[in-house]
């Protein structure tokens, strides 16, 4: 299977569509609740998997966990892109108070991990939220929060834990 | 280090979702050689990962895959679309070995029909030599036959030249009578043991019921010599101990005691 995909069989691609993007689209989906820019975020997906199959090591994971990353990588490039923010922008006000609230507003159709996310305790959610689903480095969060490196990872690792007992509940 | 609680300190689940930092994966990805349950503890959390998204799977609209194949230019099969996974069977080109056995039985039949050909052509040649085979026996037996028939003659023709050559054989010619000139014969006697033969020569073919009879004249007196029946250039006749002369007369079938003088033919002495 992996082998054929490796060779860009068409096939196998085929094959490979049908049996993980329903599962990969609750991952696009946990990031954008949007369906028509979910698809879209999907359908890159499988256009960089297509193109990307040969980097893949079996070694290193599973063939779910890598597609995984480059639907959650193609999920926040996309939220990062300037038209995502500029369409979210002229929906939204760009103050704070009013981007929580927008956040809220997902949060009612939120579904997989960030369901899960939402329930966990606020410190616990908050550098999950940055870091899985900004795409923040911990670095980069003890920068912006001000909190030391030290202690994001300790609150990630623990927020993490607590995650993982969680989904298996899901 | 204790690797267990390196486990379950919550390193796998950010490695794993991505989330560790270039320093921890190095840690990470050097433990896991030395250590394999770190690799199992890997596995699992990836396994539930996995589990977790196809429970919580969102459906996605068909046009999805359609512009996505599409976008890559690669042609969509509606069997994988529609859901089922089976891989499509694609029917082997039997192109290549029909034509093959089609060669084959064409020419099986060609030979078929040639050999049946030659075989009937071979049958009536045959059978024409078996007719001339046997026409050739038969003219071969004809031929023996014949060779017997002339050896048979032969033979005769040798006995009779060694009887009338013989030293003690006395040679009489009959000639014609009067009104019957043309009549000849020519009787050969034996002086030794009196045997008397005859070679009718030149003798009118005799009437029917008629014979002609031979008579050795002694004295004046007609002495019965036989009559000259089937026989072949030399007849053999009576035995005749005197005789002065020799007469032929056509008599009776069967002969006379006496000879009809009227019907005398030819006659000779000695």
């Amino acid at each position: 299977m992996v082998a054929l995909l490796k060779e860009r069989d068409a096939g196998a691609f085929s094959y490979l569509y049908d049996n993980y993007a329903a599962a990969l689209n609750s991952i696009v989906r946990s990031f954008i609740p949007d369906e028509q820019l979910a698809n879209s975020v999907l359908q890159d997906s499988f256009v960089k998997i297509w193109n990307q199959a040969s980097t893949f090591d079996s070694v290193r994971g599973r063939l779910f966990t890598w597609m995984s990353s480059i639907v959650r990588n193609t999920a926040i490039d996309t939220l990062r892109s300037k038209d995502w923010k500029n369409s979210r922008q002229n929906v939204e006000l760009t103050d704070r108070n009013n981007e929580i609230a927008a956040d809220d507003l997902l949060n009612i159709d939120a579904i997989g991990l960030r369901k899960v996310v939402n329930s966990l305790r606020e410190e616990y959610k908050t550098v999950v939220e940055m870091c899985y689903f900004e795409g923040f480095t911990q670095n980069d969060i003890a920068e912006t929060t001000g909190i030391p490196l030290g202690t994001v990872k300790t609150r990630l690792r623990k927020a993490l834990i607590e995650l993982r007992s969680r989904i298996s509940n899901t | 280090m204790n690797i267990k609680e390196y486990i379950q300190s919550g390193i796998i689940e950010s490695y794993v979702l991505g989330l560790a930092d270039a320093e921890e994966r190095a840690e990470l990805e050097q433990l896991r050689m030395q250590h394999p349950e770190i690799g199992q503890a890997i596995q699992a959390f990836e396994k539930e990962l996995e589990a977790s998204a196809s429970r919580n799977a969102v459906p996605v609209n068909p046009d999805v895959k359609a512009n996505l194949f599409d976008q890559l230019g690669l042609k969509l099969n509606e069997e994988h679309s529609s859901g089922t996974e089976e891989p499509t069977v694609i029917p082997l080109e039997r192109r290549g070995t029909t034509p093959f056995i089609k060669y084959l039985a064409a020419a099986s039949v060609i030979l078929f029909v040639i050999s049946a050909a030659f075989n009937l052509y071979t049958y009536n040649k045959y059978k024409d030599l078996e007719a001339e085979n046997r026409q050739l026996a038969l003219q071969r037996d004809q031929l023996y036959a014949h060779n017997n028939t002339m050896q048979t003659k032969l033979d005769e023709m040798d006995k009779n030249m060694q009887l009338i050559t013989g030293p003690d054989m006395i040679k009489v010619a009959l000639s014609g009578v009067a009104g019957k000139e043309s009549s000849q014969a020519v009787v050969y006697w034996d002086k030794n043991n009196k045997d008397v033969y005859l070679v009718a020569k030149a003798l009118p073919q005799a009437p029917k019921g008629k014979q002609y009879q031979l008579w050795a004249l002694m004295d004046g007196k007609p002495i019965d010599a036989g009559v000259l029946g089937n026989c072949n250039t030399i007849c053999k006749l009576k035995n005749i101990q005197h005789a002065q002369a020799f007469a032929i007369t056509l008599e009776n079938e069967g002969g006379s005691p006496a000879p009809n003088l009227e019907q005398l033919y030819v006659m000779g002495k000695i």
